[in-house]
């Protein structure tokens, strides 16, 4: 069914003027407005904090400019094999999600089949596993005598060595397993944009699904394919804590990691962090050269409803079946840390399951005092650096797609930067900043600037800064795949550029900005080194903080931090159902028009 | 309907918590009031449970002696280096701004005697504690336990004793922590030496902390080298006791002494480099090592000792178990200092919790179970204690070794200490940069079937091509880099990448050996 645009209520109130037209031609008076205050976020809240930090990587004692210590690392085998190492472990990462996650996208898009709402959703879980805990849970999954060895049946005199033995099979294997829902997410969100009529048309034309598939679905999404494929090319380029886990010390993020924390001043890693970056910003380019450039999105955008096909008997079954398999294997650090944290201390060795169960590590997690403070601190940090980062965001994505801006490539580029940028880079380079104030300003400095005092203005800017790339990645495929048109035909009816943004653009792009949102909060509630950093002072620690110290207790430390992490992934996991839920609701509501 | 309750389940969720904590504290949190008390702002990677009791303490101990109550500001923004970074920029900082220095933060507490002695002290980021030598000299009458200085103590050119900048408040030791029921499993004797973690059975399976970050478990490793070097020393007293009864500054002068010695030092690397051929990991996390000992990952490790003790406490002495390696312990002070730039009142309030955590209600505050006497209120802290007289009275004690008999029997020695700095960029170089090809070097070698085949090229991977002679060079070039004023990173940085250049050609070549001798078997 076909239905016009409603026309907006009232008569048009304005004559139409050029600059009435929203985001033609030239950049207007609003879009430089607008750039400047992008460009003032960026260099406040992201080049200046690097900087203060990487400098020490090109400088000389005296304070002037080298590029000696670069030069270094490109005469030191071990840190170019890990920058090669680093490299094509991301592209196998980033090849299987998309492997992985495009099948399951489309399957659920198309399909109705048995408990298709809940499943979609539950894939998305896997992403929110807690920090510190979650790499014990990991750890004990594949220890010697662990769950699986035991499963299995496996092992000799030491049990088996799954850590020891899958090495790289195994860090690519965690990695595609934590990080595929990223691409799902905006695959689903890029399949549910496009317009079924062109599917459809291809068909009656005699294409096979095949042909449709790659001639017609792929194109259509591929502003989604681009978005999902470079957040996760290069978060995994820049994975510190899987190749960790593994003892895999020859990628550069573990590199950079080792000797940054290495009680030697050494300005090698600085240096390193700065190819890093180098690095991630060429993969990008490569990124966009492949998959991201050009792209016309004058007729995707749906004006029919998906109706999708519904499965049932073995079909429905065999339909689900898929989901259940990648959602249990993706799930079995979370399932970890769940029975962690009901096992008595010490109760899980050499068996499946824990020997002995209790609920007192959720007593003893509930009379810290760390911890109540800690659940409040961080919704509220991670509920306004989301605001905060959709509408920066926003604005990138605005002026990266729909305007002339000179030099709005490099924008978008830069929005990716605090994806690759080590945390604890950019952390210390806030807590620089913070100091530097302090000392300049003395008793003039503002509160909200000193981190030492008050940290959670520099907690929320920290964690918005660090979750644009997904928010900006996510509203650029959005306004891709949202014909211009639409928006021209509301600004011809009269209505100014707040309200095209308000009645036309955003509902059209919704289901990418929750898509979005909901990365950038759940990882900001699961932030590390910016809350280990910065919130120094108790009255302000975040939940990733106050897990970290749980952790840290003798004895029974591992549990009572386990239970904290179990209540933070049970509520951000109903949040991902909840939005995955309204999500499809609206998506039905929206594009049927 | 279903998209209501998954919402309503999310509200549940969100309110639970507050629900169940309400329900679970039946007496509201009486916060202390901080009206009309001192403040004190610590910087500590001490943990809440530490941080905690101090505070209870420090405000009681306070309110006793000056009738009025002590509030403790703590700052934690992590572990050590975190620590050293957060002091280094604020006074950077204030340098640049052209401020006299003024600490935000006036006492740095915990972190390793390292880090006060060999970051903090010589960065002058400490100021003299200024305390009553009385209070000192009572609390630790020996300045020296084996060799290791248990507070900053230094005699300035014309022999007089310097003021302390830092003075240790408990003791910490390293020692090895295994799994005895791994062990049995083996067929393995339990280990007691430093030397028994080098067993190609426990390729793999042995858990250490990493040289470069932390710097007790350096020293650590630094027990392990000194060990070797006393042993062939005593070989050499041995074979020659006349030199033995001479007075120590004839020994180097006596022929083939000082190649004893180097000889000792080349064993101790070898041992130390099998080590770190078994390695499983090298960790930052000093919990890490007992808690995969207590599940089976690791069969044995480096660890700390009060870290191992309560694993072992807790899960059982049959899955973990500490053992202080014979004559060969690292015991090291957990020190507090006072910030430069503290003055009048608040110097005043410093000094004093300084005087508090050397007396000795605060010392078995360290040690004494929850709920006893004089002890903390929730959780054992279980540290032992620095003063060496509350040791005489173990009453209600959480653990009774005294680590004061288990430094006897070995003495650092200052002149082989004196190496530590320049030693440990080659462990750096020989384990992490080297590690893929020492860790593939050694699977081949332990591939060899044949028993005296193996050996010999196990003994020849350990056989590392470095002497100590080539650690003096090196040391003696840094010290004219370093007095030039030229770029002593780069210089750092370029000496350690060709050492593990060496080092991985050296693998290499063994591994080739390890492949020729398989080949010819299967032939």
């Amino acid at each position: 069914m076909t239905r016009t645009h409603p026309l907006p209520s009232g008569p048009p109130r304005r004559r139409l003027r050029w600059s009435a037209l929203p985001w033609l031609g030239r950049a207007t008076p609003a879009q430089a407005l607008l750039a400047a205050g992008v460009l003032v976020f960026f260099a406040l809240f992201l080049l200046w904090p690097i900087a203060q930090v990487v400098w020490t990587g090109l400088a000389t004692k005296e304070g002037g400019f080298t590029t000696r210590y670069l030069a270094m690392v490109f005469r030191d085998p071990v840190l170019l094999a890990g920058l090669w190492n680093a490299t094509w472990i991301a592209l196998i990462v980033t090849a299987l999600a998309l492997a992985l996650s495009l099948p399951l996208a489309v399957l659920g898009v198309r399909y109705d089949f048995f408990g298709r709402g809940l499943l979609s959703g539950l894939l998305l879980v896997p992403l929110v596993l807690p920090p510190f805990v979650g790499a014990i849970g990991m750890r004990l999954v594949f220890g010697r005598y662990g769950p699986l060895t035991q499963l299995f049946g496996l092992g000799g005199d030491l049990g088996f060595d799954w850590l020891g033995r899958m090495r790289v099979f195994g860090i690519i294997l965690v990695e595609v397993l934590h990080l595929y829902p990223i691409m799902l997410l905006n695959l689903q969100a890029a399949l549910a944009n496009i317009d079924p009529a062109m599917e459809q048309a291809a068909r009656n034309l005699g294409a096979s699904r095949w042909t449709v598939f790659r001639r017609v679905t792929l194109p259509m999404i591929r502003p989604g394919l681009f978005a999902g494929c470079t957040l996760v090319l290069i978060w995994s380029f820049t994975e510190l804590g899987t190749p960790l886990m593994f003892d895999y010390y020859t990628v550069t993020p573990v590199q950079v990691f080792k000797l940054i924390t290495d009680v030697a001043d050494n300005p090698t890693p600085y240096a390193l962090v700065v190819v890093m970056l180098a690095a991630s910003t060429v993969l990008y380019v490569i990124g966009k050269l492949l998959l991201g450039r050009g792209f016309d999105a004058a007729t995707t955008k749906a004006s029919t409803g998906r109706s999708a096909k519904r499965l049932s008997g073995w079909k429905s079954l065999a339909a689900a079946a898929p989901f259940l398999v990648v959602f249990a294997m993706a799930v079995l650090p979370h399932l970890s840390v769940i029975l962690t944290s009901v096992s008595a201390t010490g109760a899980w060795y050499k068996s499946i399951l824990p020997a002995d169960y209790t609920l007192d590590h959720f007593r003893q997690a509930l009379l810290d005092d760390l911890v109540m403070g800690s659940i409040r601190n961080s919704l509220l940090y991670a509920s306004a650096a989301t605001a905060i980062a959709l509408a920066v965001g926003l604005g990138v994505a605005v002026l990266v797609v729909r305007s002339r801006l000179p030099g709005r490539g490099l924008l978008d580029a830069l929005a990716m930067l605090p994806l690759a940028v080590p945390g604890l880079v950019l952390a210390f380079g806030y807590l620089a900043i913070s100091i530097h104030f302090k000392q300049l300003l003395g008793a003039r400095a503002p509160i909200w600037l000193d981190v030492q005092e008050f940290p959670a203005a520099l907690l929320i800017i920290a964690y918005a800064a660090r979750r644009l790339p997904n928010v900006v990645r996510s509203a650029v495929a959005g306004l891709q795949q949202t014909p211009r048109d639409l928006e021209l035909a509301g600004a011809n009816l009269g209505a100014g550029k707040w309200r095209v943004l308000r009645r036309i653009t955003l509902p059209l792009i919704l289901a990418n900005l929750v898509a979005g949102g909901l990365l950038a909060f759940a990882f900001s509630m699961l932030e590390v080194s910016d809350s280990l950093i910065l919130a120094q002072k108790a009255a302000y620690y975040p939940i990733t903080k106050a897990i970290w110290e749980l952790s840290q207790r003798l004895g029974d430390g591992v549990h009572v931090a386990s239970a904290l992490g179990v209540w933070a992934m049970a509520l951000l996991s109903l949040t991902i159902l909840a939005a995955n839920g309204l999500l499809g609701k609206r998506m039905g509501a929206i594009f049927r028009m | 309907m279903q998209r209501y309750f998954t919402l309503i389940l999310w509200v549940a969720v969100l309110g639970l918590p507050f629900a169940l904590r309400a329900m679970l504290s039946t007496d509201p949190d009486s916060a202390p009031s901080d009206a009309g008390s001192v403040r004190l702002v610590i910087v500590t990677p001490h943990n809440q449970d530490i941080r905690r009791e101090f505070a209870r303490a420090f405000d009681a101990w306070h309110r006793r002696h000056f009738g009025i109550g002590a509030t403790i500001d703590y700052r934690t923004p992590g572990g050590t280096n975190d620590i050293k970074r957060l002091l280094e920029l604020t006074y950077r900082a204030q340098r640049q701004a052209g401020r006299a220095a003024s600490a935000d933060i006036d006492i740095a507490w915990g972190g390793g005697d390292y880090f006060f002695d060999v970051d903090l002290r010589p960065a002058g980021l400490l100021q003299p504690l200024g305390i009553d030598p009385a209070v000192l000299s009572a609390a630790i009458p020996e300045p020296t336990l084996a060799g290791v200085k248990l507070y900053d103590f230094r005699k300035d050119k014309s022999g007089q004793v310097e003021p302390p900048a830092w003075v240790g408040i408990c003791l910490s030791s390293f020692g090895i922590v295994y799994s005895p029921d791994l062990y049995r499993t083996m067929g393995l004797p339990a280990p007691k030496r430093w030397g028994d973690l080098t067993h190609p059975e426990l390729a793999g399976a042995v858990a250490l902390a990493d040289p470069t970050h932390s710097g007790s478990a350096a020293v650590a490793y630094m027990m392990v080298l000194q060990r070797a070097m006393a042993d062939a020393e005593a070989d050499y007293f041995r074979e020659h006791p006349q030199v033995a009864s001479a007075p120590k500054a004839a020994w180097t002068k006596a022929p083939g002494y000082d190649a004893a010695i180097a000889r000792g030092w080349h064993d101790g690397m070898g041992q130390l480099l099998l080590m770190a051929a078994n390695a499983r990991y090298f960790t930052d996390s000093a919990s890490q090592v007992p808690n995969d000992v207590s599940i089976g990952d690791a069969a044995a490790g480096v660890a700390i000792d009060f870290y191992a003790r309560v694993t072992e406490e807790s899960v059982g002495s049959d899955r973990v178990r500490f053992v202080s390696p014979a004559a060969a312990t690292a015991i090291t002070p957990d020190p507090v200092g006072i910030l430069r730039g503290v003055t009048g009142e608040r110097l005043l309030t410093a000094r004093r919790f300084v005087e508090f955590l050397l007396s000795p209600e605060a010392q078995r505050l360290w040690i004494l179970k929850p709920g006893s006497p004089g002890g903390p209120l929730e959780r054992g802290l279980r540290r032992p204690p620095i003063r060496r007289d509350v040791y005489v009275d173990q009453t209600h004690w959480s653990d009774t070794d005294n680590p004061f008999q288990a430094a006897g029997g070995f003495n650092q020695r200052a002149e082989w200490m004196a190496l530590f700095g320049d030693v440990r960029p080659l462990w750096a170089a020989a384990w992490l940069d080297g590690r893929e090809s020492l860790k593939s070097a050694y699977a081949t070698v332990l591939a060899v079937k044949d028993e005296p085949t193996r050996a010999a090229l196990i003994a020849r991977l350990a056989d590392l091509p470095i002497t100590m002679a080539d650690v003096a060079a090196q040391r003696a070039q840094r010290k004219k880099i370093e007095a030039a004023g030229d770029d002593i990173e780069q210089w750092k940085v370029q000496s350690r990448m060709d050492w593990a250049k060496k080092f991985r050609a050296h693998y290499a070549a063994v591994a080739d050996a390890a492949e020729a001798a398989r080949k010819a078997a299967n032939r």
